[in-house]
């Protein structure tokens, strides 16, 4: 069983704002483990997740863009391993704060709602 | 957090904004390097090359839409959107360039007579004081029983300065006079505008000299002994080239010397709205100024001169100023009962001031404002028709535009792009219109304001109107654009797609348009014809003539009450005058005349009884106009003496009462006879006897076209005026007596001006030709601009009746109709309209015939070349207009109007 992050996730029903907080939230700390270009990020968080967590193209260039422009994240051309050009993002001092920030409301949202759901049914 | 963040996003945006191609081009790699990245993934999992490339184009779900999404969180949309769309409306508007054309005169002209008007507007009703804080002055009046508005006078300026609360100073000034100056004592001084004002008029103002100072206080105490001036800010420019030694200068006033103490800022112009003062004196020196010798200026409590203004103290209302005001003139009332009886005094704004009902200026700006605002809505109208006629021949694009998923609102954004497109350029256009009015307007000046005072039109096309303007023209573009734009765009796709006949209007909706078209026409008639007949009219009278000379004349006119003559040393004057320039080199003759003929003053009339007459029981007198003239005047203006004799030195004070009457005049009380020897009573049938010693040729005495009146002369020595008018014959050119004329004057006063020295020539040019050209042209130029705006009408409806019948007439053609049918057929309400208008228009132009034969021609019966001339000619234009797109409907091959292309 996996979960798609994005617009392809028909299994999901939660509100828009939430999945692309989250989906911000992820790219963050991502990023702050390793700067990395787009296609590398759409790996890791796989492979991180255990397949759980798997961001369609669709949502992933936006919401990077959004992070670039929201100042975040920033941008540089490099080489590859394989001597390609691509797009690296980094994270910034303000994205770091930002990441800090999203998530303690993270963990403090999902404690929450861990709570309500394991409570017992009378 | 924020302002950090716009350090990153700013440039970021701006780069979208303006390096786009290079941000496009890094986006394509990006994308392209994933989606590399994801086939390697693919063919390393064992796909072909060609699967792994589907699956991973399948997976990214296509490459433009996710270009797309980025390009949203970019938010330039809205930027690209409005420059895709400016550049398709462009092409789309010169694809139809002749209906933009219609379209940008139309508003072209709409918007440049309103900015014209604006800026009229703005100068007389608008524009604040030329002050710091000009909302806190105010404006005192005294009112009579009847509520006009009227000046204080000296003593009530004092009480009203002493004995009141509510304000933070309290000036007053009297209107701007002529007053002879001259720099140095030798020169011979020349007419300029002076002010008289309180002491305190610049202080409580705010307005700081840029040179020098102000008035004291002390300097207005004493009447007349201190003589001290301030300079206005032009006249120090232009008569002392800014020079700053003009402090402490003499200047003579009224042969007065006066020293410089200051000169105005340049901010400060004036406070008048016609005017600039050349200079500011003390209400002191009243008596240097003033002419009227019955009054005392300084005691008499009803020599009202003047306007009074004050700055309300803060925290004080109006209301209670009123207040304070209405209990101080109770008590003016009981302690001074004969002059202040039943009358009180309020308090006004600027504002206030500015737009009473009475005001000549409002009415003025309130019709005008009117006017243009109707030839605004008119233009409005006719483009809005225009729009949606060109707007009805795009359904089919747009049906395909919104099937394809462009939003409403989306399309709506679009054609309103065309629109503002338009207004641009017709605002544009007509802000240059509105230039043209205000030079015109100042075109105005020399012939209104015919004296040296320096008066001027202070309309101008400053920062407001322009702003206004603008304003304006965007709004135009919002309404005219609106109706064909949300009309369109209905979501009415399938019989777009199918394009059917688009839905019939109802009748109501036409109506409207054709009411219009023909009110235009019918106007532009009646406005072509009036001036087409006034200038003939006018020819008439220019051919006529003036019945006298007026080649080589000068004239320059006098008024010993400046220098402070009393009436036997005016008469003195003159007598000395007349001799010594009778004299004078180049002087082939003289004459001396209250009033010259073809002036702008009004003629003095005389009440008389014919001797022996039997006055009807009704009237006590007859009246005629009349002029007071030396003995050289027949002979130096050229008018025959049919009869009798003209005056002659021997008509003394002294001697008995003579006059001179006009062919006219004689004719009319004794048609038989002969009009020398018989007496006339001044005033009542027990008046003075004058006896009738000649008769003389009737000329054009107060205009060019005017009907032949009666007229009576009387000789200086007997009818003492004192501002008297020199008129000298010249063998030569008439401006070189000029210096002849300063010469003799030296000799007998140097502190008298000379006023409105001219030759008469050039006088009579301006004053009888070009002031009713420019009436002329004023009507002319509305009967043009209607008739323009009829043609747009006319233009816009034809095409509008065209678009929507174009299917019909591609089935007629196929049918077998010929091009002349079809241009019969799309014409012909066309013209039915025309018709009507022209009819309307004639019978308008018949009542306006006859207006203006009962005030002004000779002419008896309708002119019938004026009609001749015009109408064919306006029918003919509007024949124009409506079959340029009938044409182009008879030309439409059936299979493309069935088509419906």
């Amino acid at each position: 069983m996996y979960l798609t992050l994005g617009n392809r996730g028909e299994h999901l029903s939660k509100p828009s704002d939430l999945v692309q907080g989250t989906l911000d939230l992820l790219l963050l700390k991502i990023l702050a483990l390793q700067p990395m270009n787009g296609w590398a990020i759409s790996l890791r968080l796989k492979s991180i997740s255990g397949d759980v967590l798997q961001v369609s193209e669709g949502s992933l260039y936006p919401a990077l863009h959004k992070l670039e422009q929201e100042g975040w994240i920033t941008a540089e051309w490099k080489q590859t391993e394989n001597n390609r050009r691509a797009k690296f993002y980094s994270l910034t001092r303000l994205g770091r704060q930002h990441l800090e920030k999203e998530a303690a409301n993270w963990s403090r949202l999902s404690a929450a709602i861990s709570y309500v759901v394991r409570l017992e049914e009378a | 957090m924020h302002p950090q963040h716009w350090l990153y996003t700013i440039p970021l945006r701006l780069r979208s904004l303006f390096r786009r191609r290079r941000v496009e081009g890094e986006l394509n790699e990006e994308l392209q390097f994933h989606l590399g990245q994801k086939i390697a993934e693919g063919i390393a999992n064992g796909l072909s090359p060609q699967e792994a490339r589907y699956a991973a184009m399948r997976a990214m779900d296509g490459l433009e839409q996710r270009k797309e999404q980025v390009r949203d969180v970019w938010r330039i949309h809205w930027l690209t959107d409005f420059v895709d769309d400016a550049r398709f409306a462009t092409r789309s508007l010169s694809r139809t360039s002749g209906l933009t054309a219609f379209v940008v005169i139309t508003l072209a002209l709409g918007i440049g007579m309103t900015s014209g008007t604006f800026s009229m507007v703005d100068a007389l009703i608008f524009r604040p004081y030329p002050v710091p804080h000009p909302s806190g002055v105010v404006t005192l009046v005294s009112t009579t029983h009847d509520s006009s508005f009227d000046n204080f006078s000296y003593r009530e300026f004092l009480d009203i300065r002493d004995k009141t609360k509510s304000y933070d100073g309290v000036i007053a000034n009297a209107d701007m006079e002529a007053v002879g100056f001259s720099a140095e004592p030798a020169a011979t001084p020349r007419i300029r505008g002076g002010m008289l004002v309180s002491a305190n008029y610049f202080h409580v103002l705010g307005v700081e000299p840029q040179l020098g100072r102000g008035f004291r206080d002390d300097e207005d105490q004493v009447p007349g002994r201190d003589a001290v001036a301030v300079l206005g800010p032009d006249f120090w420019k232009r008569e002392f080239a800014s020079d700053q030694s003009v402090l402490g200068k003499t200047i003579r006033l009224n042969g007065t010397e006066f020293t410089v103490i200051g000169v105005a800022p340049e901010t400060f112009p004036g406070m008048l709205i016609f005017g600039h003062p050349d200079f500011y004196m003390p209400l002191a020196m009243a008596r240097v100024f003033s002419t009227d010798r019955q009054k005392n200026f300084f005691e008499d409590r009803d020599d009202r001169e003047l306007n009074v203004k004050a700055r309300l103290k803060p925290g004080t209302t109006l209301e209670q100023a009123q207040n304070e005001l209405a209990v101080l003139t109770k008590n003016f009332e009981s302690e001074y009962p004969k002059v202040n009886r039943n009358r009180g005094a309020s308090v006004h704004t600027q504002f206030e001031m500015r737009t009473r009902a009475d005001d000549v200026n409002w009415k003025f700006g309130v019709i005008f404002v009117t006017l243009a605002l109707a030839v605004l809505l008119v233009a409005c109208t006719n483009v809005a028709g225009l729009l949606l006629s060109r707007a009805r021949s795009r359904t089919r694009e747009i049906a395909v535009r919104l099937a394809i998923g462009a939003g409403r609102f989306r399309l709506i954004r679009m054609l309103l792009t065309e629109s503002l497109i338009l207004a641009s350029l017709g605002g544009l256009a007509g802000i240059a219109i509105g230039y043209g009015v205000v030079e015109w307007f100042h075109s105005f000046q020399n012939v209104i304001f015919m004296t040296e005072l320096p008066l001027s039109i202070p309309f101008q096309m400053d920062t407001r109107v322009l702003l206004a303007s603008l304003a304006l023209a965007a709004l135009s573009a919002l309404l005219c654009g609106l109706a064909p734009a949300l009309q369109s765009t209905r979501a009415d796709l399938v019989n777009g797609l199918k394009s059917a006949d688009v839905d019939v209007p109802g009748r109501k909706r036409l109506w409207g348009r054709n009411v219009l078209v023909v009110a235009q026409v019918s106007t532009s008639l009646m406005l072509l014809t009036a001036s087409f007949l006034m200038v003939r009219g006018f020819q008439h009278g220019l051919r006529d003539g003036t019945g006298f000379a007026k080649d080589h004349l000068l004239m320059t006119t006098f008024d010993p009450r400046l220098v402070q003559y009393d009436a036997a040393q005016t008469q003195r004057f003159y007598k000395l005058l007349a001799e010594r320039v009778r004299e004078a080199p180049g002087v082939q003759s003289e004459a001396l005349t209250q009033n010259i003929p073809l002036g702008t003053d009004d003629f003095d009339g005389v009440a008389f009884v014919p001797d022996g007459f039997q006055m009807p029981d009704d009237r006590e007198n007859f009246s005629s106009t009349m002029d007071t003239v030396d003995e050289g005047y027949f002979e130096t203006m050229g008018i025959p003496i049919l009869r009798g004799r003209s005056f002659r030195a021997s008509d003394t004070a002294e001697a008995s009462r003579v006059a001179v009457v006009n062919q006219q005049f004689a004719n009319h009380y004794w048609p038989r006879a002969d009009a020398v020897g018989k007496h006339i009573r001044l005033d009542s049938r027990v008046g003075t006897l004058v006896e009738i010693v000649g008769v003389a040729q009737t000329i054009k005495y107060q205009g060019g076209t005017e009907k032949p009146m009666d007229f009576v002369y009387m000789p200086l020595a007997q009818h003492p005026i004192a501002r008297m008018t020199l008129m000298l014959r010249s063998n030569g050119d008439p401006l070189q007596l000029i210096q002849p004329v300063k010469d003799v004057l030296r000799t007998l006063d140097p502190n008298l001006p000379m006023l409105h020295t001219m030759a008469y020539d050039d006088y009579y040019l301006n004053q009888a030709v070009k002031g009713p050209e420019i009436a002329m042209k004023l009507v002319g130029s509305m009967g043009v601009v209607g008739l323009l705006l009829a043609i747009a009408g006319l233009y816009g409806l034809v095409a509008y009746n065209v678009s929507r019948r174009t299917r019909e007439i591609g089935i007629r053609m196929a049918l077998g109709a010929a091009g002349s049918d079809v241009l019969r057929l799309v014409m012909g309400k066309g013209l039915v309209l025309v018709g009507v208008g022209t009819v309307l228009g004639l019978v308008m132009g018949f009542g306006v015939e006859h207006l203006m034969n009962s005030m002004l021609f000779n002419a008896g019966g309708v002119d019938i070349l004026a009609y001749i001339i015009v109408v064919p000619s306006l029918f003919l234009v509007t024949m124009l207009a409506a079959y340029v797109p009938a044409r182009r409907a008879s030309r439409i091959a059936p299979t493309q109007a069935l088509r419906y292309e």
